[in-house]
């Protein structure tokens, strides 16, 4: 069965104001790009996505991964990964423990044959035992994408991942985020600011306005 | 970032022109340290030469072991020192467990906040009236027994209880932990209420939680490695202060013998002056107990952290988590029911008149012993409030001048006067004051008052430092250049611009202030040699033997007076300054 992340009738409102409104279906390897203003409810849909919407927001609609409905799953059972503006490294682990945090559990030896593996392919090869402050910005980002990847998620979520990186580091770590995904044939929303983003994203487009009604290009 | 830049600049318009404002806030951190480190210091040293021997008052010039010889000769001294490690050791580990289960169960919910809420007012009780409050809840014919009574157990008397003063130290463990909780968590609070790392914090639990962990797991292996360092020094405070306090256990305590802490403090009170050297010898016993357990809990630290630095990373992310959740809520429950009818029991004993065993409310209700207890308490009252401001007044000016030495400096405090601010927590205040008493008594022998005033001042402190400097470092800088900018002088600045705009947070200090003096036992009783009394020494010896009605309104003026306090600090902001919200 292909994967596939459904959203279905999705009403987002704020205090009893419609926020946005959305009917989606992304197939595993599109990536489905919004855009739009501050205050559109971009991140909202993000937290309604992962389940922690905040309590002063409530919504309508379905979630649905891989034919199953997760509108009701708690956040940590949904299996819904998500790349951040920071990368969000846990600073109590080594680069390669922060891999090993999220992989699922298993035989130790093979789990870390396999973080040697995943830090060469993204180019950090032998990187696992330092501390994640002492890498650059770009380097943290792709950590942050190991880390989410293995995880072995079902669907990933983009929350302007490119948004702190300089141009140069941006345009190949986009890359190579958007090939993981094609290769894993993920389903994936982005959310971003950036029209370079989306184009390279090469999927639909969504653009909200600041009073949440969407029109599609 | 952009705060350290607006520092420097700030900093070098300072210095530009030192006025004499200035010069006097750049001297007070070091005034600071050096009030906070002598009296610890020399009062240690008072401490350890009579301990051996050396006591000139007492015609005793030559060095001799006396002390010690006689100290282990006292019968009952492993159970008087098992009782004081096991109460510290015990009530802090569950303090510090509830803690950490109540974060992790009710972590990024609004649910945190509102049990804090609920647990705030424990923190301005004083350990008496607590110690009060949780005696008459736990005893034979108290508040639990009588709600189950006589349906569930039957009893239609009060039964034979081993509660309070139980030999085992049950009540004082009880007694400790509900007390110490709250200031914990508030701690804990506060640190996740830091902008920057609170954020960090929060956005990785959320990582966390993507990458599906169940929240508890996600708490204790994502956030607890990173708050537990900046939580080590108020719990390593809560262990010093549980293990050698004297009210709780005075209250609360056996006296059969009793902990090592209200045995000393019982020898130093003699009428045989002789036992001063014992005792004396006793408080350095105390000091090395109180080192050897915050060694013994920093030796658990690292045990703990090498056998679980492994299952930080091997992918489990869930134990049970459905199920702590269960057993947190209930504990928390329970907790915060014990604490409620602790308190209701106090109000309830203070306006008592006939109240028969098993019924849950006094039969008649009356002000009598609140009018009978105001004709007798002038004194204490008077005494309590001159202390308790006096003392808040100084340690205020002080923490504000170093906060703004501080600002100018652009440096922040470095860890070790973090530690010092915090040296008279940690340091039991039964081994040094004693020697302080002793020095104070040879310098200013006959001003009693102000020597009660000064002992304050080392406790009101690091209470009133730890509770302004985080407001007044979140200071928005920008105000201060545009004062700068418009000619105003630094003290100008210091007192039109920042000090309105921290109108609030100086209340909120005070009112600390304030209940941390009122609530003070030991310094009070040795530093004005027992002539002095204040609300909380007239409780102390009230409790133990005076009627539980006289005793009760006692516990509760020690309630009301902090109350008054804080509710101060709550009103008085909406009337002054307003603009400055």
């Amino acid at each position: 069965m292909q994967l596939s992340l459904q959203i279905k009738d999705l009403q987002l409102f704020c205090q009893h104001e419609l926020l946005l409104s959305l009917n989606e279906n992304i197939h595993g390897g599109e990536i489905l790009t919004i855009m739009g203003p501050s205050g559109s409810g971009k991140s909202s849909l993000l937290n309604w996505l992962t389940g922690t919407l905040p309590t002063d927001l409530n919504a309508n609609g379905e979630v649905w991964l891989n034919g199953q409905n997760m509108t009701e799953v708690p956040a940590h059972l949904r299996r819904i990964g998500v790349l951040y503006q920071d990368a969000l490294l846990f600073s109590h682990l080594s680069v390669a423990g922060n891999i090993a945090f999220a992989m699922p559990k298993g035989n130790k030896k093979k789990r870390l044959e396999k973080i040697v593996q995943a830090l060469e392919q993204v180019g950090l090869k032998g990187m696992g035992d330092r501390h994640p402050d002492s890498l650059s910005g770009g380097q943290q980002a792709r950590v942050a994408l190991l880390r989410m990847l293995l995880s072995e998620p079902k669907a990933i979520l983009l929350d302007e991942p490119f948004s702190k990186l300089d141009t140069q580091l941006k345009v190949k770590t986009r890359k190579l985020v958007f090939d993981l995904i094609k290769e894993h044939q993920l389903p994936a929303i982005m959310v971003t600011h950036d029209h370079s983003d989306a184009e390279a994203a090469d999927g639909k487009l969504i653009t909200l306005n600041a009073k949440g009604n969407e029109y599609a290009r | 970032m952009s705060l350290r830049a607006n520092n420097i600049i700030f900093s070098k318009t300072a210095m530009a022109h030192t006025d004499p404002f200035t010069r006097i806030v750049m001297l007070s951190p070091a005034f600071l340290l050096l009030l906070l480190m002598l009296p610890v210091l020399s009062g240690l040293l008072g401490v350890l030469l009579p301990a051996f021997g050396f006591a000139p008052v007492l015609e005793q010039t030559t060095f001799s072991l006396q002390g010690f010889k006689a100290l282990w000769q006292t019968p009952g001294l492993l159970q008087m020192i098992s009782l004081s490690v096991s109460t510290g050791l015990i009530s802090t580990l569950l303090a510090v467990t509830l803690m950490l289960m109540i974060l992790a169960a009710f972590f990024n919910s609004p649910w945190l906040n509102r049990i804090q809420r609920l647990l705030s007012p424990i923190l301005v009780i004083p350990h008496a009236a607590a110690a009060i409050a949780v005696g008459f809840l736990i005893a034979p014919s108290g508040m639990i027994s009588r709600l189950v009574s006589p349906w569930f157990s039957g009893w239609e008397l009060a039964p034979n209880g081993i509660f309070p003063h139980d030999a085992y130290g049950i009540s004082i463990i009880l007694g400790l932990t509900v007390k110490e909780l709250p200031f914990l968590l508030l701690m804990a609070l506060g640190v996740l209420a830091q902008p920057e790392l609170g954020k960090t914090l929060r956005q990785q639990h959320q990582v966390a939680l993507n990458l599906g962990y169940c929240p508890m797991t996600a708490f204790f292996k994502v956030i607890l490695p990173s708050l537990y360092p900046l939580l080590r020094l108020p719990i390593l405070a809560v262990l010093a202060y549980a293990c050698a306090s004297v009210e709780m256990p005075l209250i609360l305590g056996p006296n059969t013998p009793p902990t090592l802490a209200v045995a000393i403090m019982h020898w130093f009170n003699d009428v045989d002056l002789n036992l001063r050297i014992k005792a004396s010898a006793g408080a350095l016993l105390q000091l090395m107990l109180t080192g050897g357990l915050l060694v013994l809990w920093l030796g658990g630290e690292k045990i703990i952290k090498a056998l679980f630095s492994n299952s930080l990373v091997n992918g489990e992310r869930e134990y049970g988590g459905f199920y702590w959740q269960k057993v947190t809520f209930t504990l928390t429950f329970l907790v915060i029911g014990f604490i409620l009818l602790a308190l209701m029991g106090l109000m309830m004993w203070s306006v008592a008149g006939f109240w028969r065993f098993p019924t849950i409310f006094p039969e008649e209700l009356t002000l009598l012993h609140f009018s009978k207890a105001f004709i007798q308490m002038g004194t204490p009252l008077f005494n309590t409030l001159t202390i308790g401001i006096s003392a808040t007044s100084l340690a205020i000016a002080l923490t504000l001048l170093c906060l703004e030495a501080e600002q100018i400096s652009a440096k922040p405090l470095s860890s070790l006067t973090n530690l010092i601010i915090y040296l008279p927590l940690l340091v039991p205040s039964i081994a040094f004051i004693f020697g302080l008493v002793w020095i104070q008594q040879l310098i200013f022998s006959h001003s009693s008052f102000f020597n009660v005033i000064f002992t304050h001042l080392l406790f009101v402190l690091p209470y009133v430092f730890l509770s302004l400097s985080s407001s007044y470092r979140r200071l928005d800088h920008r105000l201060v250049q545009v004062g700068a900018s418009l000619g105003a002088k630094p003290y100008q600045v210091f007192l039109k611009i920042k000090l309105p705009q921290l109108f609030a947070p100086i209340l909120v200090a005070v009112a600390l202030g304030l209940a941390i003096s009122f609530g003070q036992y030991l310094p009070t009783l040795l530093a004005g040699g027992g002539r002095i009394t204040t609300i909380t020494t007239e409780a102390v010896t009230l409790a133990n033997g005076a009627s539980r009605r006289t005793s009760a309104v006692y516990g509760m003026m020690q309630m009301i007076l902090p109350l008054i306090g804080f509710m101060l600090a709550w009103v008085l902001p909406k009337y002054f300054y307003k603009s400055a919200r």
